[in-house]
């Protein structure tokens, strides 16, 4: 019986499906009920992970050539430019300046590409949600579990590009401090994702929202909200496109990090809450909405 | 729709791959445009738009000015904005000739169906190609006029950009199409983005390769989207030389080497 109790976190038991059934000792179903209801999300994440395998060449090529191709571009290449031109910014050389940035602004992408058509595919195309929710599952768990697993995949794409960003000598905090900007990056991550997946579980008829969010959402905030030049840098009427984006506050909160960019102990509190709040909004609406859609 | 190439007489191998109803296979696209949302259409116009901005107006005041061809000094907007369209004829001809493409081939069973009747895989693919062509001509129309408008463009060989746009999608069309048709699944597909990324962060799109030693220069050198971006630039200040020859060669090349490539795989795949 021991080898069947249930672990606690990503490492979740390897389930042995023959034996149990050779052994013809099953758990009640009380039992099995019950562990589900604790630890549903993980049991749910677990699956999602499982699905992920398929493309798992495909995730480790792009987490690995994407901060490469980025930083010896953008910030070698365009940073000459840069460095040449204005010279340092924000008190660092532009590799440095722009590198925390791109982590942020991958990782958001990446989640971007996550809450919309896999979750679209959930509830409609392979209803991969309704299977679960016919088990004591929660849809608040499968929401949850949904966004566990990506949670941990961005863990591992974050820490990636901070190995890279170190090696390119793009950090120059100590390395407990900027390692920061891997949390930070899930962080920024979870506060545009969990909305995200909220308003995609909303949709019933999949008519080109998905193309436009990434076109007047993700690609404008990639461009504007302070990724590859400060605010500062375009007229003031176009700085509210920071204020509201999560890129923004993650990047700023990631500067402080990676090289100690000058950020009030006020603001930072405000990039904090502002990060924390979109992500427990969005997950609060997440579980609603999947509640709403799978119980009905 | 007519058909075009009837009356006309021409040789055996001509006719076991076309029956010169290209027509036909345009009238169809156009049908699909008409019936989709005609927003998600006008969309693709805004990406190179936003692009310009940021990076002109933020990223120039960081900048300043940049050799341009011919070595004089332009502004860092006038730099990029003829890359920006370059890569925007590029991106919208790959996405309809590699992932459109794709889905009509091994889901939709679009071809399949098409070579079933007096069509030969040539019409199908001059027919598809010319579709994709079609939009990249009133993207690059539409962002000629903002950069225009913008005061980015000095002279008037700039009109010749947006049939240099749709030389450029021609190729990558053409191209894309035969390549695509290799493929099997969306694994497979993401290579295709593997490719385009670095190909648009190195082809001196926003900034000169002379950064680079000289083997990564010669790399660059060999890769289509920086003919493109080169071709652009030469025609937005009007500094012609030998060398936009070569830029618009590579790119009649390309666009015949993806035709003969994509003609013989749909007769490969179809018509055994």
């Amino acid at each position: 019986m021991t080898d069947l109790s249930p672990g606690t976190g990503a490492d979740a038991p390897e389930f042995d499906a023959a034996g149990l059934v050779a052994s013809g000792r099953v758990p009640p179903h009380t039992e099995m009920a019950a562990r589900t209801r604790r630890s549903g999300s993980w049991f749910y994440a677990e699956t999602t992970l499982r699905g992920m395998r398929a493309f798992a060449l495909p995730i480790a090529v792009y987490a690995v050539l994407q901060p490469l191709l980025y930083m010896v571009a953008l910030g070698v290449g365009l940073g000459e430019l840069v460095d040449r031109g204005t010279g340092p910014v924000d008190g660092v050389d532009y590799l440095t300046f722009v590198a925390p940035a791109l982590l942020v602004s991958t990782v958001v992408m990446s989640v971007t590409a996550e809450m919309t058509y896999p979750v679209m595919s959930g509830f409609k195309w392979q209803r991969l949600y309704h299977g679960p929710t016919a088990s004591p599952l929660e849809p608040g768990q499968i929401a949850r579990g949904h966004l566990l697993a990506v949670v941990l995949r961005f863990v591992l794409q974050g820490g990636v590009f901070w190995v890279i960003m170190v090696a390119f000598g793009a950090a120059p905090s100590a390395w407990w401090q900027s390692v920061l900007v891997v949390p930070v990056g899930v962080l920024t991550a979870t506060a545009f994702g969990t909305p995200l997946q909220a308003y995609a579980s909303t949709i019933e008829d999949e008519a080109y929202q998905f193309a436009f969010i990434q076109r007047f959402v993700v690609m404008p905030m990639f461009l504007f909200a302070g990724t590859f030049f400060p605010l500062s840098a375009m007229p003031v009427w176009l700085h509210w496109i920071g204020w509201v984006s999560p890129v923004w506050h993650g990047t700023q909160l990631a500067r402080v990090a990676s090289y100690g960019a000058d950020v009030p102990a006020v603001m930072m509190a405000v990039h904090l809450a502002f990060l924390l709040g979109c992500t427990v909004g969005g997950v609060v609406w997440a579980t609603r909405s999947y509640t709403r859609r799978l119980h009905s | 729709m007519g058909a075009a190439g009837h009356g006309i007489p021409r040789p055996a191998w001509l006719s076991s791959l076309a029956s010169g109803n290209i027509g036909a296979v345009l009238e169809r696209g156009f049908a699909v445009v008409r019936n989709q949302n005609w927003t998600v259409l006008a969309s693709g116009f805004f990406e190179p738009v936003f692009y310009l901005l940021a990076m002109g107006i933020g990223m120039g005041a960081l900048v300043g000015t940049v050799t341009g061809p011919g070595g004089q000094p332009v502004e860092y907007a006038a730099y990029i904005a003829p890359a920006l369209l370059a890569t925007s004829a590029m991106n919208g001809a790959i996405y309809d000739s590699t992932w459109n493409v794709f889905f009509k081939l091994r889901f939709a069973k679009l071809y399949e169906a098409m070579l079933q009747t007096s069509l030969g895989p040539l019409d199908v693919a001059l027919g598809e190609i010319l579709m994709a062509l079609f939009r990249g001509f009133l993207y690059a129309l539409g962002f000629l006029g903002v950069i225009a408008a913008m005061g980015l463009v000095t002279s008037w060989w700039s009109l010749l950009m947006v049939p240099a746009a749709v030389l450029i999608a021609l190729g990558f069309a053409a191209l894309g199409m035969g390549v695509t048709s290799y493929l099997t699944s969306f694994q497979q597909m993401d290579l295709i983005n593997f490719a385009l990324l670095p190909m648009f962060l190195f082809s001196a799109t926003l900034y000169p390769i002379a950064v680079y030693p000289d083997w990564i220069q010669w790399c660059i050198m060999a890769m289509p989207l920086w003919h493109g971006v080169e071709l652009m630039r030469q025609l937005s200040v009007g500094h012609l030389d030998a060398l936009t020859w070569v830029h618009a060669l590579y790119f009649v090349g390309m666009t015949l080497i993806g035709l003969v490539l994509t003609t013989v795989r749909l007769r490969a795949l179809f018509l055994r």
